[in-house]
């Protein structure tokens, strides 16, 4: 492999790596988010039915 | 509330698109701007995300460190939470500067991986780390993990200094540093290009380190607060 090419597969794998937990990040962050709102939604039902 | 959502929302994303303009601006800077090195040629330019890859995972341990000692002074969830983002982000940056290293090690040390003093102790800071992630994932009772996680990150973080000097203690392969030295300013010892570079996806690493920061803080509030409202439910 020639210079570049190590300099391409070093940029390469940093900005996948970093991409790919970006992403995963988003999502996680997207789902506990609507888990949130729905048992905040069910909550605020149940209380309403209380009262 | 809702406005404080906002503001924080919007601020959130110019943190994230002055990351974006970072990164693009050190690619420029670090692939086509700045001159290749007089020995070791193009494979150089992999320093651009090697040195800020690794002053960014000290930044998250340091934060870890700040985070844990905050939380078994005042036990407050935040700063636990401080300490759980910033590891696992930590985690991401070190592991990256191993494969650049080991990358960058092969052309210019005929070498993937070698037994070094600072490649060692990065490898320990790597597992040091991992070990605090597996702690808070396989702990059953998260106080008690959030307290032995504590101590372990406070412990971890005393590694960093070592990694630091062991360049001048023990005889090693890796070169000692260039910008962080004792006894010459970095303009002194570095192409003005090329510490324009370093500079420039240094700002960028941080750039971005906050704001995938900020997003898996949120991640831990929102974790914290839907804990607590399944607890209240179930009693």
């Amino acid at each position: 492999m020639g210079a570049w090419g190590f300099v391409f597969l070093a940029y390469g794998i940093v900005w996948c790596a970093i991409l790919i937990y970006w992403l995963t990040l988003k999502r996680r962050l997207r789902r506990a988010e609507t888990e949130l709102a729905q048992l905040r939604a069910s909550q605020e039902s149940q209380k309403n039915v209380q009262t | 509330m809702a406005e404080i959502s906002k503001t924080s929302v919007k601020s959130k994303g110019y943190l994230g698109a002055l990351a974006l303009i970072g990164v693009l601006l050190g690619l420029y800077w670090g692939l086509l701007h700045a001159p290749p090195d007089a020995y070791q040629g193009e494979v150089q330019r992999i320093m651009y995300l090697h040195i800020p890859s690794i002053l960014t995972a000290y930044l998250s341990f340091f934060l870890v460190f700040v985070g844990s000692c905050l939380y078994l002074w005042k036990r407050e969830k935040r700063d636990d939470i401080l300490a759980y983002s910033a590891a696992e982000i930590g985690v991401l940056f070190t592991a990256l500067t191993i494969i650049e290293g080991s990358i960058w090690g092969k052309p210019t040390w005929g070498v993937w991986w070698t037994w070094d003093a600072r490649l060692t102790l990065t490898a320990i800071l790597l597992l040091i780390f991992a070990g605090y992630l597996m702690l808070r994932s396989l702990t059953e009772d998260e106080n008690r993990a959030a307290s032995a996680a504590a101590v372990l990150g406070i412990i971890g973080f005393l590694d960093i200094p070592l990694i630091h000097m062991s360049v001048y203690w023990w005889r090693t392969l890796h070169q000692p540093p260039s910008i962080l030295r004792p006894d010459k300013a970095p303009w002194d010892n570095v192409h003005p290009a090329m510490l324009t570079a370093l500079a420039i996806n240094f700002v960028a690493f941080v750039l971005l380190y906050f704001y995938l920061l900020s997003r898996r803080f949120r991640l831990g509030e929102i974790s914290e607060e839907i804990k607590a409202r399944l607890l209240n439910r179930d009693h």
